[in-house]
């Protein structure tokens, strides 16, 4: 059954995320140099696993998933790939509504609301995004964004096979985002996979050059991904567009140790 | 800038997006972003939204006000070149390109990215790691320009900072995918702006390496990092064409 495989595949997650949660309450360090600036993105107390967990994942990719995805960047035209990422994207519209509401932002659940009544009538189901264009701009939150919201810090950072990079929060996050999720329980298996599939090629297809430029770029790609990855969802969870100067992140632009000969 | 005039030459591979789409007017249709500055449309790269922000301004100190000017004249400069019919796609890039050099500080990007762990380079280390990293930078972001031809650069808005810094928030609208959120610091360096870090979609490029370097530097010597550079370097696609 299409529904179980999905069903075990969460279930791995969360397992991943608690052998991660107990091992991020004994020993997570994050690395420092000492300039003040702690580099929190390197909280990985099982970095040996994730690094082979990785290096599956990046195999897999680069043999199966990668190649499928070129091959249906090739042959479907740019608008069709746009329409089926709105599509999914409209889908999540569950998720994005409760996520908004549980973190306070009430107009952003009501622009969600908008969105989803107005793309699946005038949008074709979802196929189009007329709402865009009327001002109402995607709200995506998940459960891992609302419990950062309020507070819950990312634990130890996870690599689970097939799903990529995680953390302890966004991994719990993503279970319960995924029982807020009506599709799965009404939908026959066989759609539900197919789709599922279609999608992750689609998303795959949509990020070809970046994932190459990612390996051209860096010098360590695992500590790469890891670290935007952090850095990431640590954007989003504070509203990447809220206009406040990046207090937190301040000492990483200090260099004025450089200039002090002693400490 | 020993290395700029290997960057100078262009990458004439065509790209199957360049073949689709043509340098396209500007469109207001889908923003929904509420900008209190002006908003700057035309084609342009990546890489020229950095232009956008710096080239060649000055200012007699961290001021707000005239970091601010600054931008929106050489904003008005450099969509000017692209727009520029006359220039074809290589020489835009060449253009861009050079402003981009002239626009970040590379010595200041090293040093934030090396954190305390610069201390442990010997000058020469210290002078071959910039250059080595901005061949780095130079190599890895200038390899896809052709592809950003059918994008659009609108300035959101800016901000100061702490230290006097100044951060200049920027969207890239493409046209068969979502907006990408592109900011930029800059900090006043002798009395010019220049770029310091850029933050897409709220990943700093500064802490993004400094978390790689860090791990690398935590196990091994300055000379192991500036071979893993080096030979990064000789491995991947030059830009020069000839």
């Amino acid at each position: 059954m299409p529904a179980s495989a999905r069903t075990t595949l969460f279930r791995i997650a969360i397992i991943a995320a608690m052998v991660g949660l107990l091992f991020s309450t004994g020993s997570a360090t994050a690395a420092s140099d000492g300039s003040g600036w702690e580099d929190a993105s390197a909280r990985d107390p099982m970095e040996r696993v994730n690094r082979s967990f990785f290096w599956f994942n990046d195999k897999l990719d680069t043999y199966t998933l990668a190649p499928v995805a070129r091959g249906w960047d090739w042959l479907a035209p740019k608008p069709l790939q746009r329409s089926i990422t709105n599509f999914f994207a409209n889908l999540r519209f569950p998720v994005n509504m409760v996520n908004n509401v549980l973190q306070g932002k009430f107009g952003g659940g009501a622009i969600t609301t908008g969105r989803f009544v107005v793309n699946s009538t005038i949008g074709l189901a979802g196929l189009f995004d007329p709402a865009a264009e009327w001002g109402m701009a995607p709200q995506p939150e998940d459960f891992g964004q609302t419990l950062g919201r309020w507070g819950t810090p990312p634990g130890a950072y996870l690599v689970v096979p097939l799903l990529g990079p995680l953390n302890v929060r966004d991994g719990g996050g993503m279970v319960v985002d995924w029982g807020l999720s009506v599709v799965p329980f009404v939908v026959n298996g066989w759609i539900l996979m197919g789709g599922g599939a279609l999608s992750t090629v689609n998303t795959r297809a949509g990020v070809l050059q970046e994932v190459d430029d990612a390996k051209a770029a860096s010098l360590d790609y695992y500590v790469f991904v890891r670290n935007a990855y952090f850095q990431r969802r640590q954007a989003l969870i504070r509203d990447l567009d809220v206009d406040e100067p990046t207090t937190t992140e301040e000492d990483l632009y200090d260099d004025s140790w450089n200039e002090e000969p002693g400490d | 800038m020993t290395r700029g005039t290997k960057s100078q030459a262009t990458n004439p591979r065509p790209t199957r997006r360049e073949t689709q789409h043509t340098l396209r007017p500007s469109s207001t249709r889908h923003v929904a972003w509420p900008t209190r500055e002006t908003r700057r449309r035309g084609a342009a790269t990546l890489l020229a939204a950095a232009a956008l922000l710096l080239a060649g301004t000055t200012t007699a100190g961290a001021n707000g006000d005239a970091a601010r000017a600054a931008v929106r004249a050489t904003t008005t400069d450099v969509l000017a070149v692209l727009a520029d019919q006359e220039l074809d796609t290589a020489a835009r890039r060449q253009h861009v390109e050079n402003i981009v050099f002239a626009s970040l500080d590379f010595t200041t990007v090293s040093r934030l990215v090396l954190a305390r762990n610069w201390r442990r380079f010997s000058e020469a280390q210290q002078a071959e790691f910039i250059e080595e990293f901005k061949s780095h930078l130079s190599r890895t972001y200038g390899r896809n320009i052709d592809n950003y031809s059918d994008q659009r650069i609108e300035i959101a808005s800016d901000r100061a900072e702490a230290r006097g810094d100044w951060t200049v928030r920027t969207r890239v609208v493409r046209p068969s995918a979502d907006a990408i959120l592109v900011d930029y610091r800059l900090r006043a360096i002798n009395g010019t702006w220049k770029i310091i870090d850029i933050i897409v979609e709220g990943v700093s490029l500064i802490a993004n390496f400094r978390s790689q370097f860090q791990e690398i530097l935590a196990n091994h010597d300055p000379a192991h990092l500036l071979k893993l550079l080096r030979d990064k370097n000789l491995t991947s696609e030059p830009i020069a064409a000839g």
